[in-house]
């Protein structure tokens, strides 16, 4: 494989690469260029204008920051408040079962993973109808917190097959060691298993976050209303649908929403790669 | 303290799983419960509210219970459906007669040639020499099972798909799946053939820049609404088109090309995972594979289909499975509803042209209220993807331990 392929092939191959790239790249690219131009127009009737930026305003952003027509400021608070303690009450919650599933052995344990993993596969759209409800019933309906709740079982799943499968690649020695020493379970837990799975907390921490901050179906459903009150997805979904759609605004509110998260992802890429596949392919 | 074993034990597991276990039961179990009763129920727009002295509701349904009990309205109550089973009868709408039997036969006789490629592939394995290349078979097989479809198969989907909304919705599904997955999986293949390579330059940016999709995919609802602006009639592809003197069709106004670009919007979302999948199925073959071949005078065409595509495979098929199975596959949801929202409309009360399994159900509990036939949809729906996920599970056992 290392020789030297024709040059044929070759422009082929850079052809076909930087084909993929522009297609994976521009509708980013595309959305940048977009916020930067004010008025209500995405696109612009000239080839040179969308590709590369002749002009460039920071109005639209403003106009978002500032609130005045719509609430991007709230919507951003409020989503990022979601994200947030979903992923600290879902690490607090599923790293303890992924640990008990990984060191304990007891009656259906294997059978108990697998059916959760099962369970797992009937459709979300379907379960908002009873999860509405029952919110509605403890008054949590249109609630952040009641929001808060729903993702938070719903990523428990993946959370824990993911956590349970780095504990099993921890080797189980060093707990045995300490256990004649006279360590219990839950000092085991804390002092040896959480500290040794940090890269896989840090992934599923980062997975749970992105999860929070992106839904849209359940934050559709649970929070109707008022608009102040609803996250991110949710705001811009409804402001893309309006009668006379605010592109600019539009494509602001896209780059200020994807640009930060997609940094912090790519950092930890590596490491969710890494991560990723010690859980689910090897584990 | 110590609670290693003993009596102990068990409530030490209790306290370290009962959370999740509640949360399980709180927003899993019980709302698959609550589905498969009220799906034998006559809930829909013109009965919401439950009849609360029907024992299984009063105890499933949360108005009923004691301390919420006046904010139930006062329309008329639903009660249970009648005959007993008859939205799954609706649903299913022929299957259940001898006709649609029949076509389901019909249909499954379609994909025999498939499984028999297969078998006389593993008798081929096994013997010594063989008489025909392992392709050869597998295009044999393909192309009896397409004449097969031309002949048989055609029909009796249309027997199927008559008076029932759900066959039009999980073939149309099942169509996207087999466009799609075949389309990321051989996308991310090329790329990852073409980037494991080490005489192209700048392997890193092109490995980062393939990336970048999927790092936006978490915020899939945004990005499909950039993409459904690149579409729209006076969209970003028509103004470039109209530069070149071309009048560009409207894409989202006809079934065709709406449903192409939903497969291109899930191409985008999907290549670079494939890509990164089958990169590191690649990395881990062992570079004297090809040394050896190279000195038995190998071409690359041979080496890709002897060793590059089957080492491949324990690593591809899990992940295939599961992403037909999930999000990105049968469980489409809001990609399509972001761009589409299932239409173009094809007429009142007809599934849209890129309605699949999720809108469908979205629609149907959202849109018409129609609870109970939703319900009956997501149980089958639900058996489906269980077996699927249980069959998951043991392929990806089976390939791992063909692969240690």
């Amino acid at each position: 494989m290392s020789r030297r392929p024709k040059t044929l092939v070759l422009i082929f191959q850079y052809g076909f690469l930087l084909f993929m790239t522009f297609f994976s790249l521009y509708p980013l690219w595309f959305v940048i260029l977009a916020s930067g131009r004010s008025g209500q127009r995405l696109f612009t009737l000239k080839l040179v204008d969308m590709l590369i930026p002749t002009s460039f305003t920071f109005e639209n952003y403003l106009t978002l920051l500032s609130g005045d027509k719509y609430p991007f400021t709230s919507w951003m608070r409020n989503s990022f408040m979601v994200a947030a303690i979903t992923t600290i009450a879902c690490m607090l919650i599923a790293t303890s079962a992924a640990f008990a599933f990984s060191r304990f052995r007891f009656y259906g344990r294997s059978a108990g993973l697998i059916l959760l993993l099962a369970i797992q596969a009937f459709p979300g759209v379907l379960s908002l109808v009873p999860v509405a409800q029952l919110l509605s019933a403890f008054g949590l309906y249109a609630n952040l917190f009641g929001l808060v709740l729903a993702y938070v079982v719903g990523s428990l799943v993946f959370t824990t097959w993911l956590l349970k499968g780095y504990f099993d690649t921890i080797p189980i020695e060093i707990e045995e060691a300490a256990m004649i020493d006279g360590c219990g379970p839950i000092q085991s837990f804390f002092l040896i298993g959480l500290p040794m799975a940090k890269p896989a907390l840090a992934v599923t921490a980062l997975l749970a976050f992105m999860g929070g901050w992106g839904e849209y179906v359940f934050a559709s459903v649970l929070i109707p209303a008022p608009d102040a009150k609803r996250t991110l997805m949710v705001g811009m979904y409804s402001l893309a649908n309006t009668p006379s759609i605010p592109w600019g605004l539009f494509a602001a509110g896209a780059v200020m929403t994807i640009i930060p998260v997609m940094i912090v992802y790519l950092y930890f890429q590596r490491y969710l790669i890494g991560g990723l596949t010690l859980g689910g392919v090897k584990g | 303290m110590i609670a290693w074993s003993g009596r102990k034990k068990a409530l030490m597991i209790l306290a370290f799983i009962g959370p999740t276990l509640l949360g399980i039961i709180v927003f899993n179990i019980y709302p698959i419960t609550y589905n498969s009763i009220i799906s034998l129920t006559n809930r829909n727009q013109f009965h919401p509210n439950p009849d609360c002295s029907l024992k299984v509701i009063n105890l499933i349904e949360p108005s009923c219970w004691p301390m919420f009990q006046e904010s139930s309205g006062v329309s008329k109550p639903y009660s249970w459906q009648d005959p007993f089973v008859k939205n799954y009868s609706t649903l299913l709408g022929q299957l259940l007669s001898k006709v649609g039997s029949f076509a389901l036969v019909q249909f499954m006789i379609c994909f025999v040639p498939l499984i028999a490629a297969q078998q006389v592939n593993k008798y081929l394995d096994r013997q010594l020499t063989r008489p025909i290349s392992g392709m050869v078979i597998w295009l044999l097989g393909l192309l009896i099972t397409m004449i097969a479809f031309w002949f048989i198969g055609n029909k009796a989907i249309k027997t199927l798909q008559e008076n029932s909304d759900f066959f039009v919705v999980v073939f149309r599904t099942i169509l996207f799946v087999i466009l799609t997955i075949p389309i990321n999986y051989i996308v991310g293949l090329i790329l990852a053939l073409v980037l494991n390579t080490e005489y192209i330059k700048g392997r890193t940016f092109f490995r980062v820049a393939m990336i970048i999709p999927w790092a936006a995919s978490t915020m899939f609802i945004i990005i499909s609404l950039i993409w459904q602006f690149f579409f729209r009639d006076v969209g970003v592809i028509n103004q470039v088109l109209s530069v070149f003197g071309i009048n560009g069709p409207a894409w989202l106004q006809q079934p065709g090309l709406a449903f192409g670009v939903i497969l291109l919007v899930n191409l985008w979302f999907s290549f670079p995972f494939c890509f990164t999948i089958i990169l590191g199925g690649l990395q881990a073959i062992p570079a004297d594979q090809y040394e050896a071949a190279e000195m038995d005078g190998a071409t690359y065409s041979q080496q890709l289909t002897n060793i590059t595509l089957p080492l491949l495979r324990p690593t591809v098929i899990p992940a295939i499975i599961l992403s037909a199975i999930g999000a990105g596959g049968f469980q489409m949801f809001g990609t399509v509803w972001a761009i589409t929202a299932g239409g173009p409309s094809r007429g009142a009360g007809v599934p849209g042209a890129t309605e699949m399994v999720m809108i469908y159900a979205y629609k149907q509990v959202f849109q018409y209220n129609a609870y109970a036939k939703a319900g009956a949809f997501a149980v089958i729906v639900f058996i489906f993807l269980f077996i699927m996920t249980l069959y998951s599970l043991r392929i990806t056992r089976i390939t791992k331990g063909a692969y240690e």
